[in-house]
């Protein structure tokens, strides 16, 4: 785990084909295996990305890029937050087949921080919320 | 994480962390900004300083803050549990999808012969 200047950023092995893993950012029935309970995608440049975490949170945005099975690129906020508002930072995952497996990396640009959001009450509030919560 | 929601509640404190964003301020020149006391302020700085969002460095008798990149991290760090979390699971239901389903996977989980 990396936590550089508004950015984070992933890599993982997986062993599977990266036609398998791409699936699982891009179809709403496979989504929800691996984060929050629903989602509504449609995988296409301007396309909705919408996911509900839990009953307090929905992160959304829109799909930027879609290149099966090696690229896809999506805006990430959370709905009803001033802070980090739907579309508000950047996602970007990039898969390369290795061997049989997949090396995913995971890149998230564009985050802000409350600190640094004086004007914005509603966001300590709304984290505090998301903590708060039970994992889904 | 709770610290510094905690520590970043109090309205003050937000605008502390403003003053000390881009630049290195002495504990008097902070207390300037504000009409409450000094010894408040020290309060606020402390607090802060607790939660690891702030650095504190001294220079003979003064005492200088300013925001730590490292202790901004908070809310980058509740996201990345997203991923954490996500990509775990993730990486767990693609290797089930790939692994033929009668063979049992014997290549790299067992060592059996």
């Amino acid at each position: 785990m990396t936590i550089v200047d508004g950015r984070i950023e992933h890599e993982i092995r997986i062993e599977a084909p990266p036609e398998i893993v791409f699936a699982y950012f891009v179809d709403p029935d496979k989504y929800p295996a691996w984060m929050g309970r629903q989602a509504t995608l449609d995988p296409r440049p301007g396309g909705i990305y919408r996911c509900v975490v839990h009953d307090q949170a929905t992160v959304a945005g829109h799909y930027l890029t879609v290149d099966p099975p090696h690229r896809v690129e999506f805006t990430w906020g959370f709905e009803g937050n001033d802070t980090m508002p739907p579309g508000s930072s950047t996602v970007s995952v990039t898969l390369t087949g290795d061997g049989g497996g997949t090396r995913l990396r995971l890149v998230h640009t564009g985050l802000p921080h409350p600190a640094l959001e004086p004007h914005d009450q509603g966001w300590l509030g709304y984290l505090a919320q998301l903590v708060g919560a039970p994992a889904s | 994480m709770d610290v510094q929601i905690r520590a970043l509640a109090e309205p003050r404190r937000r605008q502390i962390m403003e003053l000390v964003r881009d630049r290195e301020l002495a504990a008097g020149q902070i207390a300037s900004h504000f009409e409450v006391t000094r010894p408040a302020i020290s309060q606020h700085l402390t607090v802060l300083k607790d939660a690891s969002l702030l650095t504190e460095r001294r220079d003979g008798t003064r005492r200088l803050y300013r925001a730590d990149p490292a202790g901004l991290a908070g809310l980058k760090e509740f996201i990345d549990s997203f991923w954490i979390t996500g990509l775990a699971r993730l990486k767990a239901a693609a290797e089930a999808e790939a692994r033929p389903p009668a063979a049992p996977a014997q290549r790299r989980e067992g060592n059996r012969p």
